[in-house]
C-alpha cells in the first residue's frame, strides 16, 4: 500500500514538471509583456526596462524557468502583480468561500442525482426512464449556468425576496445558512441533469454484472438487489468521480461566485485573467493540477479500500 | 496671468475659511448606527497612494489619506479648496508654490506610533512625494513628479543606478521651511500643479508606518482622513470606520446649479462625518448591483450603461423608480472618447491630401449618436471639442467639421480616387488593396464599438480588419505607434483643458499621446498655449488646435459618458463631483439604518 | 460499409446500422442533425441568411408572432435626443467666457441653440449644414482646411440620401442593432456548428493518431505520449482554456477551433490507445506482419477499421461538447469576431437583455441550440449503443 502511494507520488514528478513547463511556455512565450500594464497610462522606456528587471522577465529563459521551479518548490509564488498580495495568501483566503458553496452543492447534487438515477435505473427501458433521460439531455444542452443564475437571482432573491440578492459575511454559519443558500440551490439545479445521466450509466453497468444476476437467481427481491448490491457497488465510481472533479469544480463555479459576490477562487481566476496577473494564474494552475493528481490518487486508494478486488499497480 | 490664478485661489479660500474656524471649535460625532452601504464594480488593488493606480483603490484612499488640497464640493467647473493646508501662495510665475499646513492634524492611531499621537507635518508630504519617485515601487504616478519637481529626475537616476532610493536625501524642489511650511519648486512654470497635488496620490503617509509594515503597506493605510480602514476582505468587502482623531469638516458650500439649494438646505453647517461606517462591497455583475440596490442592500450604486434602460428614461429616473424614493445624481464625466487614425501610420498617415481625405471620410461616415444610443444606451453625451464639460476650457457651442455625413464621406473617397474594386471594397488611389485595422479590447464594450465600426466601414466599402488586444498589449503597441486605429478614452486627472490638449502634442508620443498624433501645426500652437494660464486667450488657441486636428483627420472627438449615481431616499446631501472620487464623504443619512442580518 | 466484402456474417458497421435504424428516436435525431447540417451548408454558401447583417427593423423590435409587449417597444424607442449642452447646466455662475463663446458661435456659424451634434441621427442626413466647409477663415483664427475646396465642390453636387425605413416589428423580433433575429440564429448556427465540428475533427485526429502510435508501438513512445497526456489531464479543462485565453490576443474562428481542438484530444487518445494495445497483439495483425506489411500499413489499414467506431463516437461526442464550449468562450470574451455571429455571441449579448425584458434573442439562440444539442446527444448515445453492444 505505502509502496503504491510512494510510487504514485514519484510518478507525479514528471507530470508536474510537464505542467510547469507548459505553464511556463504559455506565459513566457505566448503571453504578453506585463511591464506595460504595471507602468500605467504614462510611462517611458527606462521605466518599462526597470519594471522588467524587477519582474525578472528580461533574464534568459532558463533563469526564469529556474526561478519558477524554485517558487513551486518553496510554495512561494511571490506577490500578485496587481495587488502585491502574496499569492499564497490569495489562495488560502479564497478557497474557503469556494468550498463553503461547492461542498454542499456536491453533496446535495450527488444525493439527489443518485436517487433519481436509481429510480430510473429500476424502471430502465420504460417510458419514464426514457422521458427523464430526454429531459436530462435537453437540460444539459441548455444548462448555460448563466441564465439559470440570472433568472434565479432575479426571481427568487429579488422578486420573491426569499434569499439575499448577494453578499458575503465573516462568520461561517452566516455565509453557509444565509448567503450561500441560493447559490447552492442554483448550483444544484445546474449540475443535477448531467450527473443523473452519468450515475445512471454507472448503475446500469453494475446491473449488468454477473453477481447481480447471481443475486437475483438466489431469489433476492429486486429492491434488495438494487439497494444492497447495485447501489453499494455503483457508489464507488460515483464517489471516485466526485473526488476527481472537485479541483476543477473549484474553478468551474466562477459565474455563481461573480453573480453572488462570493470571494472565491473561481472569481479570483477570472479577475487575474482580466488583469493579466500572471503570478496568480500560474500559481493557481500549478496548484490545481497538483490537487487534481492528488485527488486522483485518493480516489484510487478509496477504490481499493472499498473494493478489495481492485489491484493497485 | 498671475492675477487670474490668484483670483481663482482667493475665491476658493473665501468659501472655505468658514469651515476652518468651525472645525477647530468642535469635534465631529459620527453615529455608528449610520452605515453607508456602497459598491464597486471592480475589485480594489490596495491602499498605498504610490502603488495603487486603479480608480477604486484611489476612491477609498481619498477617505483615508489627505492631500494638502481638495475641491470645492459644489463649484463647477471644479475649484480647489484647502484640505490639510491653505491654498498655496504662488511665486516666480508659477514655478514655486508654498503651502502652509494647518497645525493639529493627527494621523489615526497605529502600533507604529507606539501609542503616541502623531501630528501631520511638512516632512510627511516630502516623504510621500519621494515615494512616488522610488523606482522600487514603480509607481504609475511617477510622471507627475519626474521632470516636474526640481531635483526628482536626478534622484531617480541615482536610485536606478544604485538600486536604492535614499529617503534622507534633500530634493531641491521639496523644502520644509519650518514644521508646517512646504515649498514646492518646479522645473518649469506650471499653473496646474496645485491640481496635481490635490490628487489622492499625494496623500500623506508617515514614514515610521511605511518602515514598520514594509511590503505589506497597501494593507495598512494609516492616514489623517475622516475614515480609517476597519476590515478588509480583499476583492470582497472594504469596511471603513470614522477616524476618532479626525478634526472634522464643515459642510459649507454655496449653491451654484439647479438643485443645489436643496442640498445646501439639508446640509449647511453640519460637522462631518456623521456617518459612522462605510461598507463597500465588490459586485461585479450589473444585475447583482441593481437588485441589491432595489432590495435595500445598498444605499447608493453607480448605474452602468447596460442596465440603464431598466432604471432611466433618457437622463432622468423612470417614474416607477422615482416613486420608490430613489434619487439620481447625474453628471457627464470629465472625459473624452475619441476614435483616432494614426497620422504616423504608413498606409493611412501623412499629410497628403488623399490621406487626409481618407481619414476624414472615415470620421464623416461614423455616426456617434448611434453609438450613444445603442452601445451606451443613451448614457453618454455627444461631444465635439477635445475638452469635456466640467473642465476649464470647455466650449459648449463648439461643433466639429467632421460630423456624421455619410454621402459626403462616400463622395470624398470617390473624389480622391479610392475606387471600389471587383471584390466590392475600395482600393487606394494607386490601386493597392486598402485594409484598416481596428484595435479594441476583448470586452463587451470593445466588441460593440467594433461592431459600430464594422458597420461604418461596410457603409463606405472599406475593408476593416479586427484586432483584439488586451489592454497592456494595446498600451505597448501604442507607445511604439503600431496601431492604425482605436477608440481611445481619457478621463481628466485634473479639471484643466491642458490635461486634454497635451494628449495630441507630438512630443508626448510614447507617453500620453497614445494616438501618435503628429501634426506640426498643432505642436506650434500647443507650445504657445502651454505657457498660458486658463483664459480667453488660451481658449482662442485651443479652438485653433481643435480645428487643426479636425482638418487633418487625426481623430474625432465623439462623446463623454454620463455617470449616474442612484441613491436611496435617506441619503442626504449627495452630488456627484466630477473630480473628487470619494464624494460620499460629504453626505449624511436621514435615519440610522440598521445593519442587515 | 467498410466491412470487408468476403466476410459471410454482416460486419460491425452493417450490424450497427441495422441497430440504429431500428431505434426510432435515433433516426428522428439523425434527421434533425442532418437538417442543421444542411442549414449550415446553405448559410455558408450564401443561399440563406446572407443578408443577416442588414438592419431591417428598429432596435429591439419585438416579435410579432408572440404578441407585442408594450413596455419593450417603449424602451426600445424612448431614446433621449442629446440635449444642447448649455441647458444641462443652467447653473448660477456666470460663464466667464460667455462673450467669447458668443463671438465664436457667430464666427463658426453655429445654431443659436448651439448644442452638440444632436440633429444628426438616424434617418436622412442633412447636407446643407450650418458650417460652410469652404470657408473657415475665422477672423483672427488662421487655420486652413487643407481639403476645404474639394469638400465644397462635393457638397455642391451631392444630394442627401434617405435611409431605408425600418419596420417596427418582425416575426421573431430584432436585436439591438435591428438585425432580424431568425436570420441571425441561422447565421449563428453556421458558425457554431462549424466550430464544433472542426474542433472535434482536430481533437479526434490528434487523439487518434497519438493514441494509435502510443498503443501500437508501446515502449518509450508510449511513455512519452502518456506523459504528455497526463499533463493535459492534470490541468482542469476550464483552467487550461482560461490560461490560454489569458495569453492569447487574436480571436478568429480558427483560434477558437485550435484552442478547443488542442485541449480536447485527451479523451480520444485514451480510448484509441487502449484499443490499439488490444489489437496490436491480435492474430490478424501478426498475419499482416508476416506478409511484410509496414508499421504504418498495419496501424492505419489493418487495425484502424476495427477501432474507427471509437473515433466516430468520440467525434460526435466532442462536437456536442465543443458547441457548448464555444458558448462559454464567448461569454468570457473570447468568442468569434464581430463580423461573425454564433450562438455563443448571441447568448453573450443577451445576458443583460433578459432583465430588460428583451427575451427573444436569448430564446431563439437557446431553442436552436437546445434542439441541435439534444438531437445530437441522443444520436450519439444511440450510435454508441449500436456500435458497442456490450454497453446497454
Amino acid at each position: 500500500m505505502s509502496s503504491f502511494i510512494l510510487r504514485r507520488l514519484w510518478q507525479m514528478i514528471p507530470t508536474m514538471l510537464g505542467v510547469v513547463l507548459l505553464v511556463f511556455f504559455l506565459f513566457s512565450f505566448v503571453g504578453g509583456d506585463p511591464a506595460y500594464l504595471l507602468a500605467g497610462k504614462i510611462s517611458n522606456k527606462e521605466q518599462i526596462e526597470n519594471i522588467r528587471t524587477q519582474l525578472g522577465i528580461n533574464q534568459p529563459y532558463y533563469v526564469q524557468l529556474w526561478i519558477f521551479i524554485k517558487q513551486i518548490l518553496t510554495g512561494d509564488f511571490g506577490v500578485s502583480w496587481a495587488t502585491n498580495e502574496p499569492v499564497s495568501h490569495i489562495i488560502a483566503t479564497r478557497i474557503g468561500p469556494s468550498l463553503t458553496v461547492l461542498i454542499p452543492i456536491m453533496i446535495i447534487e450527488a444525493v439527489l442525482a443518485v436517487l433519481v438515477a436509481l429510480g430510473v435505473a429500476y424502471v430502465r427501458g420504460s417510458l419514464t426512464d426514457r422521458a427523464i433521460m430526454v429531459i436530462c439531455t435537453v437540460a444539459m444542452s441548455v444548462s448555460l449556468l448563466v441564465y439559470i443564475i440570472i433568472v434565479g437571482q432575479y426571481v427568487l432573491a429579488y422578486q420573491f425576496g426569499w434569499f439575499p440578492v448577494q453578499g458575503w459575511g465573516e462568520s461561517f454559519s452566516e455565509n453557509l445558512f444565509h448567503y450561500s443558500l441560493l447559490p447552492i440551490l442554483l448550483g444544484v439545479a445546474v449540475g443535477i441533469a448531467p450527473n443523473t445521466r452519468l450515475y445512471r450509466t454507472f448503475i446500469l453497468d453494475e446491473i449488468n454484472q454477473d453477481y447481480v444476476r447471481t443475486a437475483r437467481a438466489k431469489g433476492l427481491s429486486e429492491h434488495k438487489v438494487m439497494l444492497k448490491h447495485v447501489l453499494r457497488n455503483a457508489l464507488i465510481p460515483i464517489i471516485t468521480n466526485l473526488m476527481i472533479y472537485l479541483p476543477s469544480l473549484l474553478i468551474g463555479h466562477f459565474l455563481i461566485e461573480r453573480f453572488f459576490s462570493i470571494p472565491g477562487i473561481g472569481r479570483e481566476v477570472i479577475l487575474a485573467v482580466e488583469r493579466s496577473d500572471f503570478p496568480v494564474i500560474k500559481a493557481i494552475t500549478v496548484y490545481v493540477a497538483a490537487a487534481t493528481m492528488l485527488s486522483n490518487l485518493a480516489a484510487d486508494l478509496l477504490y481499493k479500500a472499498v473494493d478489495p478486488r481492485v489491484q493497485l499497480k | 496671468m498671475k492675477a487670474t490664478i490668484k483670483h481663482l485661489l482667493v475665491c476658493a479660500a473665501i468659501i472655505t475659511t468658514t469651515s476652518t474656524t468651525a472645525a477647530i471649535a468642535a469635534k465631529p460625532t459620527p453615529d455608528m448606527n449610520k452605515v453607508f452601504h456602497y459598491q464597486f464594480p471592480v475589485a480594489e488593488t490596495g491602499f498605498d497612494p504610490a502603488q495603487a493606480n486603479d480608480l477604486y483603490s484611489n476612491t477609498v484612499m481619498e477617505a483615508l489619506f489627505e492631500p494638502m488640497l481638495t475641491y470645492d464640493y459644489l463649484a463647477r467647473p471644479s475649484k480647489l479648496a484647502p484640505r490639510t493646508a491653505d491654498l498655496p501662495v504662488m511665486s516666480e510665475a508659477g514655478k514655486v508654490y508654498t503651502f502652509k499646513i494647518r497645525p493639529g492634524t493627527l494621523f489615526t492611531d497605529d502600533p507604529a506610533f507606539k501609542g503616541k499621537p502623531r501630528e501631520l507635518v511638512a516632512e510627511d508630504y516630502i516623504f510621500s512625494i519621494k515615494r512616488l519617485a522610488d523606482p522600487k515601487l514603480h509607481s504609475q504616478w511617477r510622471y507627475l513628479v519626474e521632470g516636474k519637481i526640481l531635483g526628482i529626475a536626478e534622484a531617480i537616476k541615482t536610485a536606478t543606478k544604485s538600486g536604492k532610493f535614499d529617503y534622507n536625501q534633500k530634493i531641491a524642489g521639496l523644502e520644509a521651511l519650518d514644521k508646517y511650511t512646504l515649498k514646492v519648486t518646479l522645473e518649469a512654470p506650471d499653473f496646474n500643479y496645485p491640481y496635481i497635488l490635490a490628487m489622492p496620490t499625494f496623500g500623506a503617509l508617515a514614514r515610521e508606518v511605511v518602515e514598520h509594515y514594509g511590503i505589506d503597506i497597501p494593507a495598512h493605510p494609516v492616514g489623517t482622513g475622516p475614515y480609517r480602514l476597519d476590515k478588509w476582505a480583499r476583492s470582497s468587502l472594504i469596511s471603513l470606520i470614522a477616524n476618532p482623531v479626525y478634526r472634522g469638516h464643515v459642510w459649507s458650500y454655496t449653491a451654484q446649479e439647479k438643485g443645489d439649494e436643496e442640498l445646501v438646505k439639508a446640509m449647511q453647517g453640519k460637522l462631518l462625518p456623521t456617518v459612522g461606517r462605510i461598507e463597500i462591497a465588490i459586485m461585479e455583475e450589473d444585475q447583482a448591483r441593481l437588485l441589491a440596490f432595489q432590495s435595500g442592500e445598498l444605499d447608493m450604486f453607480q448605474l452602468e450603461g447596460p442596465l440603464a434602460p431598466k432604471v432611466m428614461d433618457g437622463a432622468v429616473l423612470k417614474p416607477e423608480f422615482a416613486a420608490t424614493g430613489a434619487k439620481l445624481s447625474r453628471i457627464i464625466d470629465p472625459e473624452i472618447q475619441y476614435p483616432y487614425l494614426s497620422t504616423r501610420d504608413p498606409t493611412i498617415g501623412g499629410m497628403s491630401k488623399e490621406r487626409i481625405a481618407l481619414r476624414r471620410a472615415i470620421f464623416l461616415a461614423y455616426d456617434d449618436t448611434e453609438e450613444i444610443r445603442i452601445v451606451h444606451n443613451s448614457q453618454a453625451e455627444a461631444l465635439d471639442y477635445p475638452i469635456p464639460p466640467g473642465v476649464v476650457g470647455y466650449l459648449p457651442g463648439y461643433r466639429s467639421v467632421n460630423r456624421t455625413n455619410l454621402p459626403l464621406a462616400k463622395a470624398l473617397l470617390d473624389k480622391f480616387g479610392y475606387k471600389v474594386g471587383a471584390d466590392g471594397f475600395r482600393t487606394t488611389p494607386q490601386g493597392k488593396p486598402l485594409v484598416i485595422k481596428y484595435t479594441s479590447r476583448p470586452d463587451s464594450l470593445g466588441r460593440q464599438q467594433e461592431e459600430m465600426w464594422q458597420k461604418t466601414f461596410n457603409a463606405i466599402k472599406i475593408r476593416m480588419e479586427s484586432d483584439k488586444k488586451k489592454f497592456p498589449e494595446i498600451l505597448k503597441a501604442e507607445k511604439a505607434c503600431q496601431l492604425q486605429m482605436r477608440t481611445n478614452r481619457w478621463i481628466a486627472d485634473f479639471p484643466d483643458g491642458d490635461n486634454f490638449m497635451q494628449l495630441f502634442y507630438s512630443k508626448n508620443i510614447g507617453q500620453s499621446n497614445n494616438s501618435c498624433t503628429d501634426v506640426p501645426e498643432y505642436d506650434a500652437l500647443y507650445e504657445k498655449a502651454m505657457v498660458m494660464p486658463a483664459g480667453p486667450e488660451r481658449d482662442k488657441l485651443y479652438v485653433d488646435m481643435a480645428r487643426v486636428l479636425e482638418y487633418y483627420g487625426a481623430h474625432r472627438i465623439s462623446m463623454a459618458r454620463a455617470r449616474n449615481m442612484v441613491m436611496q431616499s435617506h441619503v442626504m446631501g449627495y452630488k456627484k463631483h466630477p473630480i473628487l472620487l470619494a464624494d460620499w464623504l460629504y453626505i449624511d443619512m436621514e435615519k440610522p439604518k440598521g445593519e442587515k442580518q | 460499409m467498410t466491412a470487408p466484402q468476403y466476410q459471410a456474417s454482416p460486419g460491425l458497421w452493417t450490424l450497427a446500422w441495422r441497430r440504429l435504424i431500428a431505434d426510432r428516436l435515433a433516426m428522428i435525431s439523425l434527421v434533425v442533425v442532418m437538417a442543421f447540417f444542411a442549414l449550415m451548408v446553405a448559410s455558408g454558401t450564401g443561399l440563406i441568411a446572407a443578408k443577416w447583417a442588414d438592419e431591417v427593423a428598429v432596435g429591439y423590435a419585438p416579435p410579432s408572432l408572440f404578441g407585442t409587449p408594450a413596455t419593450a417597444v417603449k424602451n426600445a424607442t424612448s431614446v433621449s435626443t442629446t440635449e444642447p449642452a448649455e441647458n444641462l447646466y443652467p447653473g448660477t455662475v456666470k460663464d466667464p467666457l460667455a462673450d467669447e463663446i458668443a463671438e465664436l458661435k457667430v464666427q463658426l456659424g453655429a445654431q443659436p441653440g448651439g448644442g452638440a451634434k444632436s440633429s444628426v441621427g438616424a434617418g436622412s442626413t442633412p447636407l446643407n449644414d450650418e458650417i460652410d466647409y469652404k470657408d473657415l477663415d475665422l477672423g483672427d483664427l488662421k487655420v486652413v482646411d487643407p481639403i476645404g475646396a474639394e469638400l465644397a465642390e462635393i457638397l455642391a453636387t451631392t444630394t442627401a440620401a434617405v435611409e431605408k425605413p425600418r419596420v417596427d416589428s418582425l416575426p421573431f423580433g430584432a436585436d439591438k442593432w435591428g438585425h432580424d433575429v431568425i436570420l441571425k440564429v441561422i447565421k449563428g448556427s453556421e458558425t457554431s456548428i462549424f466550430v464544433g465540428l472542426a474542433a472535434a475533427l482536430v481533437a479526434t485526429i490528434i487523439g487518434t493518431i497519438l493514441g494509435a502510435v502510443s498503443g501500437y508501438y508501446g515502449g518509450w513512445i508510449d511513455d512519452f505520449l502518456n506523459w504528455f497526456y497526463s499533463i493535459f489531464t492534470a490541468i482542469p479543462y476550464l483552467l487550461l482554456i482560461l490560461a490560454i485565453a489569458a495569453v492569447l490576443n487574436q480571436k478568429g474562428v480558427t483560434t477558437i477551433v485550435m484552442i478547443l481542438g488542442l485541449t480536447g484530444w485527451t479523451g480520444v487518445y485514451r480510448l484509441v490507445r487502449a484499443e490499439y494495445i488490444k489489437h496490436s497483439t491480435r492474430e490478424y495483425v501478426q498475419a499482416a506482419d508476416a506478409i511484410g506489411a509496414s508499421n504504418m500499413r498495419r496501424m492505419f489499414i489493418h487495425i484502424f477499421p476495427n477501432v474507427s467506431h471509437i473515433s466516430l463516437v468520440q467525434l460526435s461526442v466532442h462536437t456536442v461538447g465543443f458547441i457548448k464550449s464555444e458558448v462559454i468562450l464567448s461569454f468570457l470574451g473570447f468568442g468569434v469576431p464581430v463580423d461573425k455571429v454564433s450562438w455563443g455571441s448571441m447568448l453573450g449579448e443577451a445576458q443583460n437583455e433578459l432583465i430588460l425584458g428583451y427575451w427573444w434573442q436569448l430564446a431563439a439562440a437557446t431553442i436552436a441550440m437546445a434542439i441541435l444539442v439534444t438531437a445530437f446527444s441522443m444520436f450519439t448515445d444511440a450510435l454508441r449503443d449500436a456500435l458497442d453492444p456490450k454497453i446497454k
